[in-house]
């Protein structure tokens, strides 16, 4: 079997697993009550009377049988028609909120990725190489203190230890909340100062600056930077212990393999011996893992952007599951928002099979 | 007679490889300072949990019929200050605002820790490891149809679909028989054919079964297409806390699940299964009794160490306002009152006691779980163990 047709069959596979995905979704829309799942179709939710909803409710057999229901929500689905969301600013179809969103939280976790995927697997290698001595010890203890922390909490240490030194040092709080300070979101808010090219305001700052010719567009990037430090750090140090672990004991496996000991036999150097034959069979089902990570992270986004009052999708999911201030869950943004992540998740996985097959030729030939 | 029976089973035990194995593992904890560590943890956390009533008696002036949970967990009213006070000889870890003891939280908050972690990992593990068993046992069709449920929960991230269950299960559950009958005419139907398939021969048991499913399938059709009642089986009445476990508990499955159908698919072909085959055993015999102990021994001592992230996913979701009810006992919940002071720095480090105290119990008991299962993942690992 060839590659191409390892691709094939693969993207076959993925066609029961976004009905099922569709399935469970409809099955979370049937565990709320009629009313709740009238706000999936109120085009403008702010200002619906209960006979609208009823009115709703009826037109759309919200009350009947869940088979019907099913094949109303699909034609809505296929229309692109995920609801309207009410949580926010920027109330709109859900759809169109979450793109708005998008940027930002791809901006942090396009940093998050490489730090913790890097990182892990340098401490793998290392605390697998020098097994039970006091380099393993110290890597496992950081991995599983990693994996303990309470995500939200350690945030909250982050911001009180920022807070506390940058009071000492330069007389007033550096404040750590937001995609920028606030002085830069008024440039930012402003069409005329600041073009948005990607919404990734790093790369949007460096991009004004070189484009446009605008100085502050610099200055914006580096705040921009600044900011994107705590959230990125207590991700990273979350995520890296699982990763961290999984390449440790992948890499004693394959050190106990016949290759490496002809290779020792051979005269190699223990540096060449681990990092041209160990290392890079070890590394193979870490990659599956980076994918799994994907979750995780979107799971560890969700708290971390609503600690750090991050502009992302996380922080506008996590408010709209309570419902902000007025109480009521925002049913159309939470079933929008699961959906979405599904679809990611599944992407990304299929993309790191590929990657998968085409690394290792067991898996499409064998 | 019986008291042979029990003499011999002594002997037995003596020489089991189970007991063996299990002295062996507790010899090589005791080795590893940290899951030694981890141990003290949890025996301190255990201490706490059963002498809560006496480390923080519950007030017996406090009007219970003012609140409508007469539970303990529900957190006692001192006052009706609005600012959070500092720790004082009174209160050992301050009073939040609206003047809720911290230390009465963060006491009987050990207790709902263990109630929330045993709970989702005893119920992940019993349906995870009936629907792998299942799977792996049977293979084919039913092997196809379960892992596609567990692919398809897998997709989601954890926390979101456990926000988006927790939110969605409503409080008062209807079961109705329109509910239970396609669910049941859909497993019966399952294995009416697969027994078919696999023995060839009619039996009176079968033919019961069958007649089972035909009535099932019908009384369905007739609720759904005609006019049969749909009588209501049972309702039950869910608390906020109830909610969120059972949204653990849907998510958390289908991991088990797929480790353990990996585990049987490995034992499924082994000498003893085969000859227990030959000798006639039936399919549930061979399952319970001769692939399970083989199969289940090193999960359920992983899985039962799962409690430390199962905490700190419930955690997660209280502090996402997703949790138990308002002043409910649960450390999430305790740091999820700071919330409120997190958009000024200055009066959040000024209350630092809000979420500092809480947070660090999530921390060390969520440490204490995982120190001990990352030491017994190495031992157990058969590759690695005695080298």
């Amino acid at each position: 079997m060839g590659l191409r047709e390892y691709i094939i069959r693969r993207l076959i596979l993925v066609i029961p697993i976004i009905l099922g995905a569709i399935l469970l979704v409809f099955l979370i829309t049937q565990l709320f009550t009629p009313e709740q799942r009238a706000f999936l179709y109120l085009k403008n939710p702010e200002k619906t009377k209960p006979e609208d909803i009823e009115a709703t409710i009826l037109m759309y057999g919200l009350n009947r049988s869940a088979f019907e229901q099913f094949w109303n929500w699909l034609n809505q689905l296929i229309q692109g028609n995920l609801g309207m969301s009410r949580t926010y600013v920027e109330r709109g179809p859900v759809m169109q909120v979450m793109l708005t969103r998008w940027p930002a939280t791809i901006e942090l976790a396009l940093f998050i990725a490489p730090i913790t995927i890097l990182l892990g697997i340098f401490l793998g290698v290392k605390s697998a190489v020098h097994r039970d001595k006091l380099l393993d010890h110290a890597t496992r203890l950081i991995a599983i203190g990693g994996y303990s922390l309470p995500s939200f909490w350690l945030g909250l240490v982050l911001i009180s230890i920022t807070v506390l030194f940058t009071s000492a040092i330069f007389g007033s709080a550096w404040n750590p909340f937001g995609r920028v300070s606030l002085a830069n979101q008024h440039i930012i808010r402003n069409a005329q100062m600041f073009t948005r090219y990607t919404g990734m305001l790093t790369l949007d700052g460096i991009l004004n600056g070189l484009l446009n010719g605008r100085p502050w567009g610099y200055q914006i990037a580096f705040d921009a930077f600044l900011h994107l430090i705590l959230p990125v750090t207590v991700v990273s140090t979350i995520n890296v212990g699982g990763l961290l672990r999984l390449t440790r004991s992948s890499m004693l496996e394959a050190l106990t393999k016949g290759y490496i000991i002809t290779a020792k036999a051979k005269g190699l150097k223990m540096s060449e011996v681990i990092n041209r034959h160990a290392r890079r069979n070890a590394l193979i089902p870490v990659v599956t893992v980076a994918g799994m990570m994907v979750a995780g992270l979107m799971s560890g986004l969700v708290i971390t952007e609503t600690v750090f009052q991050f502009e992302g999708v996380g922080r506008w999911a996590a408010e709209a599951a309570t419902g902000g201030e007025r109480g009521a869950p925002d049913v159309a943004s939470v079933v929008g928002f699961t959906f979405f992540t599904a679809f990611l998740f599944i992407f990304a996985n299929l993309i790191v099979d590929i990657l998968y097959a085409y690394i290792d030729p067991r898996i499409r030939l064998g | 007679m019986a008291y042979k029976k029990i003499e011999t089973f002594i002997k037995e035990l003596k020489y089991s490889p189970t007991l063996k194995e299990l002295k062996f593992m507790l010899h090589r904890v005791r080795q590893s300072p940290l899951s030694m560590l981890g141990s003290i943890i949890i025996i301190f956390f255990a201490l706490v949990a059963i002498l809560a009533p006496y480390l923080a008696p519950p007030n017996p002036d406090w009007d219970v019929t003012a609140y409508p949970g007469k539970s303990p967990f529900i957190l006692p009213r001192t006052g009706f200050v609005p600012e959070p006070q500092p720790p004082s000889p009174t209160h050992p870890f301050g009073l939040t605002s609206e003047s809720f003891d911290i230390y009465y939280g963060c006491v009987w908050g050990t207790i709902t820790a263990f109630r929330v972690g045993i709970t989702v990992v005893a119920a992940t593990l019993i349906i995870g490891l009936s629907i792998g068993l299942l799977a792996a046992y049977y293979g084919g069709i039913i092997d196809e149809i379960l892992m596609r449920f567990t692919d398809v929960i897998i997709v989601f991230p954890g926390l979101i679909l456990a926000l988006a269950f927790a939110l969605a299960i409503p409080d008062k559950f209807d079961i109705k028989l329109g509910d239970v009958l396609p669910i049941c005419s859909v497993i019966f139907t399952i294995i009416t054919v697969t027994q078919f398939i696999s023995k060839r021969q009619i039996s009176w048991k079968w033919i019961l079964m069958e007649n089972l499913t035909l009535v099932c399938i019908l009384t369905s059709t007739l609720i759904y297409f005609g006019n049969f009642p749909n009588v209501g089986i049972a309702s039950i009445t869910m608390t906020k806390l109830d909610k969120v476990l059972a949204a653990l508990i849907l998510v958390g499955w289908p991991g088990y699940a797929r480790v353990i159908r990996g585990e049987v698919l490995r034992i499924r072909n082994e000498d003893y299964v085969e000859a227990a085959k030959a000798a006639g055993c039936s399919d549930f015999r061979i399952m319970v009794r001769h692939i399970l102990p083989n199969a289940i021994y090193p999960i359920v001592i992983l899985a039962s160490l799962d409690i430390g992230s199962i905490v700190l996913l419930a955690a997660a979701l209280s502090f996402l306002r997703v949790g138990a009810e308002a002043n409910f006992a649960d450390w999430g919940q305790l740091v999820e009152k700071s919330r409120v002071y997190l958009g000024s720095g200055a009066s959040f480090i000024r209350y630092w006691y809000i979420w500092v105290i809480p947070g660090a119990f999530i921390f060390v008991f969520s440490l204490g779980w995982n120190l001990l299962g990352d030491a017994l993942r190495d031992i157990l690992d058969p590759t690695l163990r005695r080298r």
